[in-house]
């Protein structure tokens, strides 16, 4: 995300809310990668693997839909020298991760391979 | 923007996440970011796994037996998930004792990743050595 006229400034030399949303942003294209691998299932598993394609991208689009809040929230942890960790986001994403490895590998496992 | 800080911190300092983090004081906010970013590192290092074992099954067909790639894909998509889950963990972890100071503890998944991952290498390694040409 480049910078919005609207993004209010702090006076952190480490970088520290720029570097953080980078990171959201990588793992939203690992995200995007994991949804491209599993869409080469779908011509041996099935439609279910579309479900998982679904989920990987939806989990993406969550992600970057709030990039700017958490940005403008990370600015403003900065300039108050306070912040409150951002737990739904944690365990939101991990719980993406889990779900995905777990479907896959019943994919994996029961999902019989045809064609 | 103060009244917006105060009213998030309202409603996302209500119920679970209290009990979760624990008692303590809030660590410097570039600490908090700094353990997003780990965390995150350890959820993309987790989606990279996952790929593998999905690549592993659906790209390896020509070049392993199909047991093999079922327990290579299987291996790779467990661990995934281990991270997956443990990267939370271990964030909770890292920020329950920053909100303490006492000293960090220790990443349970890193030996995780480093034993599975010398795992996954030897197999396929002895499978190159002793597969017939």
């Amino acid at each position: 995300m480049s910078p919005q006229r609207n993004t209010p400034s702090h006076g952190d030399s480490g970088l520290q809310p720029e570097r953080t949303d980078l990171a959201w942003g990588r793992t939203t294209l690992s995200l995007v990668v994991a949804a491209a691998t599993f869409l080469r299932w779908m011509p041996h598993h099935g439609w279910f693997v579309g479900t998982l394609v679904a989920a990987a991208t939806l989990t993406a689009v969550a992600i970057e839909v709030n990039r700017k809040h958490r940005l403008h929230r990370s600015i403003q942890g900065i300039n108050q020298e306070t912040m409150y960790p951002d737990i739904a986001s944690t365990a939101a994403v991990s719980a993406a991760v889990v779900t995905l490895a777990a479907l896959g590998t019943y994919v994996v496992l029961f999902l019989p391979i045809h064609g | 923007m103060e009244e917006d800080l105060a009213a998030s911190h309202s409603r996302v300092r209500s119920g679970i996440s209290v009990r979760l983090l624990g008692g303590g004081t809030e660590p410097d906010p570039r600490f908090t970011l700094a353990n997003e970013r780990t965390f995150l590192a350890w959820i993309r290092t987790s989606l990279a796994l996952l790929a593998g074992g999905v690549a592993v099954e659906a790209f390896m067909a020509d070049f392993f037996g199909p047991e093999l790639r079922k327990t290579i894909a299987v291996l790779l998509l467990v661990l995934s998930l281990s991270i997956g889950g443990g990267s939370f963990v271990r964030w909770l972890n890292v920020e329950r004792s920053m909100r303490r100071k006492t000293p960090l503890p220790l990443p349970l998944i890193a030996p995780i990743l480093a034993v599975a991952a010398v795992f996954v290498a030897t197999v396929m390694v002895v499978f190159v050595i002793v597969r017939p040409s």
